[in-house]
């Protein structure tokens, strides 16, 4: 179970938007990156730590969340250093969807939740049966639960450890 | 119940006779691509693995093209480390500052990407695989990572969804027009997210490589999984010189599913502009005639290929650039530039007082040359328009073809190149 405040996104928050352009040829490092996450999202976070440190564990949007076809893995290290936990949207570009797996950080996919929460709400997250519950407003929303793979990539921490494991073992990968 | 195209290439690479939409699948990779500035996080991912021999030094391709040549120390000092680590891989195909060009277009003209294979590169782009009848996809440094351990890497099926063009091109009217009007009728966050784009029909059968290319490259900015054309003559053509591996020539089964099906009869399809912000911001040409700009820019893996500078080059001979326009043509190759060279594209636009650089990815991302500063007003021949994607946030940048770049930079304002003087 996880539980934490929500910031709410608009439709099409962009990958661009997320890790801004002078950040791209940065290192790929959650500390680093989590300096300057959202900085192009709104000119408030366009300043050091501005949306780390608003403290937030989930993020709710829309459509094509982290959209814009960037296939860069800052956003999702950016996200995971601000203390991001899981992100809620209706739904996500592939690119980062698929970097989001690899990285263990869950997006999660559910239709209605855009118009049912306001930043700073409290949020309640159970990645079993994929439940959302808003404390604040005391509503709950049924979220699409993690395909198995996924689920597994998940609990080893990132396909890096999913993967080192397994050829540590020798296992065959299919 | 048949297969397409896409499903029969992931049903092969995973060792299955059959696979369906939904399904999650380890494949075989073909190759595998990487570039200047995430390169060396990949090699350093992949040695963490515990491997120090990648999975086949000959289907890692290693590619500078957005650092190249260095116009900061920055820049300088990673393509230092770069060009050390690909070293110590002793990897094969390495296309360093000389021999460079745009990663997508290198993967293509060099016969590293094949019907019936699948590659991926850490750059979102590499949908333009798809021209030649392979799977390209897009993938981040950490699946380029496991990819290099262990030649493999992880799919969930697709849904296919088929675009069955028919009618005639008009004259100086490109594959990305109708790239821009998919975008248009699409949308950008539509039901095309992670979908397999299929082209097809008479209009896909006479368009050149080159316009495969471009029409498969930007299915990655429609959310698409990724896009394809089936090999047919054109593509055993174009491969025959360029590899001597053995590739399989798939095509859909009659009776495949497809989730959606469009038509579209090209012939009505002229010029098309996506406006400043949003991709699926399309207008048809006549909207925006006369519209004034002062900077133009022709490269990238979406529009630099030989066929666009030809195109320019017929376009502009014999005329000058407008005094308020600044135009700069970056070629997506050393292969590219040297055919330009010699067929004398590069002289006639020179001539024509367009300033013309080295291959690379040039001002497309906003990092490297031809940057856009505050209050300049774009028109790209480019894959993206959003706000700060070439530079400055405060510039404003209009996606088009080729052939619309050119015929409004002599002029200086948006201009139809079906009604200019050529």
């Amino acid at each position: 179970m996880i539980k934490g405040t929500c910031w709410v996104a608009d439709d099409y928050v962009m990958a661009y938007d997320i890790i801004i352009q002078e950040y791209w040829t940065s290192a790929i490092d959650a500390t680093e990156n989590s300096k300057w996450v959202m900085a192009g999202v709104k000119e408030e976070f366009n300043k050091e730590n501005a949306f780390k440190d608003q403290g937030h564990t989930f993020i709710v949007a829309a459509h094509n969340f982290a959209g814009g076809g960037k296939s860069i893995e800052h956003v999702i290290t950016g996200l995971m250093g601000a203390g991001i936990q899981a992100v809620f949207a209706t739904s996500f570009a592939r690119l980062q969807f698929r970097n989001a797996i690899n990285y263990g950080l869950p997006f999660v996919t559910c239709d209605s939740i855009s118009e049912g929460c306001d930043t700073g709400d409290e949020l309640e997250y159970d990645p079993e049966s994929g439940l959302i519950r808003n404390l604040t407003k005391e509503t709950e929303f049924q979220s699409v639960p993690a395909a198995p793979f996924v689920a597994e990539v998940g609990e080893a921490g990132g396909l890096m450890n999913y993967i080192r494991e397994k050829i540590a073992q020798g296992e065959a990968i299919e | 119940m048949g297969m397409t195209i896409t499903e029969k290439i992931m049903a092969r690479n995973s060792g299955r006779e059959k696979v369906v939409p939904g399904q999650l699948v380890w494949t075989d990779v073909h190759t595998v691509m990487t570039m200047d500035y995430l390169g060396k996080t990949c090699f350093d991912k992949f040695r963490s693995l515990g491997k120090t021999e990648v999975f086949d030094k000959n289907r890692v391709i290693c590619v500078s093209d957005h650092l190249v040549p260095p116009p900061n120390q920055k820049f300088a000092t990673m393509l230092n480390e770069w060009r050390e680590v690909v070293k110590q891989h002793d990897i094969t195909n390495f296309y360093d500052l000389g021999r460079q060009g745009i990663a997508h277009q290198i993967m293509v003209e060099q016969g590293h990407v094949l019907p019936g294979k699948i590659s991926i590169g850490t750059d979102s782009h590499a949908n333009t695989y798809g021209a030649v009848g392979a799977m390209g996809n897009a993938i981040g440094v950490t699946d380029a990572a496991v990819a290099m351990a262990t030649g493999k890497a992880w799919f969930r099926i697709p849904q296919s969804v088929k675009f069955n063009i028919t009618g005639t091109w008009q004259p100086w009217v490109m594959a990305k027009d109708l790239s821009l009007h998919i975008m248009g009728m699409m949308h950008w966050n539509g039901h095309l997210l992670y979908k397999a784009l299929e082209f097809t029909g008479p209009a896909i059968k006479s368009l050149s490589m080159a316009g495969r290319m471009t029409l498969c490259n930007m299915t990655v900015d429609l959310g698409a999984k990724n896009g394809i054309v089936a090999p047919d003559v054109i593509t055993e053509r174009y491969l025959r010189n360029r590899t001597s591996d053995p590739w399989e020539m798939l095509a859909s089964d009659e009776d495949a599913v497809y989730d959606q099906v469009y038509d579209i009869d090209i012939s009505d399809l002229g010029p098309t502009i996506a406006l400043p912000g949003k991709l699926d911001d399309t207008v048809p040409i006549d909207k925006l005639i006369g519209t004034k700009f002062n900077k133009a820019f022709v490269g990238t893996c979406t529009n630099g290929r030989l066929e666009d500078f030809a195109a320019m080059a017929e376009i502009m001979k014999g005329k000058q650039v407008h005094s308020d326009v600044n135009m700069i043509l970056v070629p997506a190759s050393q292969t590219v530039y040297l055919e330009a060279l010699r067929a004398g594209y590069i002289e006639t636009l020179v001539e024509a007082g367009a300033a013309v650089d080295t291959p690379s990815c040039a001002a497309c991302a906003g990092i490297h040359t031809g940057v856009a500063g505050d209050g300049d007003i774009v028109l790209s021949a480019g894959n993206r328009n959003m706000t700060g994607r070439m530079g400055s946030r405060k510039a404003e940048i209009y996606l088009t073809s080729p052939s619309v770049v050119a015929a409004s930079s002599i002029r200086g304002e948006i201009t139809d190149p079906r009604t200019f003087d050529i």
